[in-house]
């Protein structure tokens, strides 16, 4: 399998990897297809994500494209994290083979998933786990 | 950075002296072996010495001894061809084959063919007594792999020879990764037909064998020429047979010393990973295994990132579970072992070989722990 060198950089560096104490968002994608999870956290200030943080349990590329989309997300506002494409992740790793493109696809979901458990929060309606997304 | 080899069963460098042997047949003993002239008869010479040497190998007779272009060649050659001689019938297998014995099996079912598809033990072994309660009046071949590739269980080929004895029944058996490795009694394990290959044993790709014992009952699959003894039509590869030939005779003198000394680098492979990595077990039978392969499951890791990660520290293993198009591909091996699915999905197979020193081994024993210690901490899944 031919990776870029960008991808191998994220997955061997991850950016922004862990938990976040009380975020103000928290969103799961799961690719039912062969159980990679990625779980996104936000910080959200002033209706933008001014930290976020993930974990991940998933193949290289999911690791390395859930950091790329950790740096994507960062900065830009909530209802544009509803808008992310998986081709934006795609392209911050430089290329995914073919049979690997989910890894791009769980990434844009678990961070949908974690900007609408955010507006949730703000309408007054806290999940304990946030959303939850299957692929 | 170093680099280390563990992945012999997938493919292994070829031996020196392989290399030296073949040359020859690339350049002034280029000919034809269908030939007549001295050009041909030269090829003809390098190809029919091979031929001796495996068959001697295998105490077996040359005319048993059939060339292909690989073990899948060799596996479908035998199942079809025992088939398309039967014409319909039922066939037995295992569900832990290689996809070139299964899915020849599954197209077989599609042209009215029936199959069972026999269960294995935690250990990856089939229960010869299964085979007999699955024998049917219709019954028209049996085929159950010499060991296991990816968990290396030697399977027990003399149990199941004896009953496919008892019914007049052949029995074919997939040796690619027991050939040269361990020693195999083709006649004591009442073998009809073996598939074997050449890159598993530091011998050329694009060359194996099928032994066919005499009497055997098959049709060619391929139609062309009388090549083979009309088994196999198609001109054959001379250099890389008689690369196969060299190869097998380096692996008579070498085969038992190495085992030996593969055996102990494995175990001291896995008594260490045990020692130093938590939620790791071992798959495949503890001992009736094959000397090399060490298979294990690290829980809460995906395979193919443990590949990934050890790739990047110059250590070379497989995964045991495949992620394809977005479908997770537990192994069907593990499935069939009963492995638990959270386990068999961080599946990798470490498979020793000639090349591979104590001071690999120590090395891969240094870089692991971290590489797996990493991946769960990235991990939603071990914390939550």
């Amino acid at each position: 399998m031919n990776y870029s060198a960008t991808l191998i950089n994220h997955f061997r560096n991850p950016r922004n990897v862990g938990m976040m104490r009380n975020p103000d968002g928290v969103g799961e994608g799961e690719f039912e297809g062969c159980g990679d999870v990625v779980r996104f956290y936000l910080r959200v200030q002033a209706g933008r994500a001014t930290e976020v943080r993930f974990q991940t349990y998933g193949c290289g590329p999911t690791i390395a494209a859930a950091s790329a989309g950790s740096e994507l997300a960062t900065g830009l506002e909530v209802e544009q994290l509803l808008g992310l494409s998986a081709d934006s992740v795609e392209a911050a790793v430089d290329g995914l083979p073919e049979e690997r493109r989910h890894a791009a696809e769980v990434v844009v979901r678990a961070l949908n998933a974690a900007a609408r458990d955010y507006l949730r929060r703000q309408e007054g309606w806290v999940s304990p786990r946030g959303g939850i997304q299957h692929v | 950075m170093r680099r280390v080899y563990l992945d012999h069963n997938a493919s292994t460098p070829v031996h020196p002296e392989v290399v030296q042997s073949m040359l020859p047949y690339f350049g002034e003993r280029f000919g034809n072996p269908s030939s007549i002239h001295g050009f041909g008869r030269e090829a003809r010479e390098g190809m029919e010495m091979a031929r001796e040497t495996i068959a001697a190998f295998l105490s077996v007779a040359k005319e048993e001894v059939a060339f292909t272009s690989g073990g899948t060649e060799s596996d479908n050659l035998a199942v079809k061809g025992v088939a398309g001689a039967r014409g319909s019938g039922h066939i037995i297998t295992s569900r832990i084959e290689h996809d070139a014995v299964l899915r020849t099996c599954q197209a077989l079912e599609l042209q009215g063919f029936a199959a069972t598809y026999l269960p294995v033990d935690q250990y990856g072994l089939v229960d010869p007594e299964e085979v007999r309660r699955a024998l049917r009046p219709d019954t028209i071949l049996i085929t159950i792999m010499h060991a296991n590739s990816e968990v290396g269980t030697i399977e027990p080929a003399e149990a199941i020879g004896r009953i496919a004895k008892e019914h007049g029944i052949p029995f074919h058996t997939d040796a690619v990764q027991t050939f040269g490795k361990i020693p195999i009694d083709v006649h004591a394990c009442g073998i009809d037909l073996m598939s074997f290959s050449s890159h598993k044993i530091y011998g050329p790709k694009g060359v194996a064998g099928l032994y066919i014992r005499r009497g055997t009952k098959m049709v060619s699959v391929q139609h062309g020429g009388e090549h083979e003894r009309r088994r196999r039509a198609g001109t054959e590869n001379v250099p890389g047979i008689v690369g196969f030939g060299k190869a097998v005779e380096v692996r008579a003198r070498d085969m038992e010393s190495e085992a030996e000394r593969v055996t102990q680098l494995r175990n001291r492979l896995w008594e260490g990973i045990q020692a130093r990595v938590p939620e790791v077990r071992l798959n495949g039978h503890p001992v009736r295994r094959l000397p090399g392969t060490l298979n294990m499951c690290f829980r809460h890791v995906e395979s193919e990132s443990i590949v990934l990660g050890l790739d990047l520290k110059g250590v070379g293993v497989s995964a045991g579970s495949a992620c394809t198009s977005g479908n997770v591909e537990p192994s069907h091996v593990l499935v069939a072992m009963g492995v638990p699915l959270d386990w068999a999905m961080g599946a990798v197979r470490a498979t020793l070989g000639r090349s591979n020193s104590a001071e690999d081994i120590e090395y891969v024993l240094e870089v692991l722990p971290a590489v797996v210690e990493r991946l769960r901490s990235l991990s939603p899944v071990s914390v939550a």
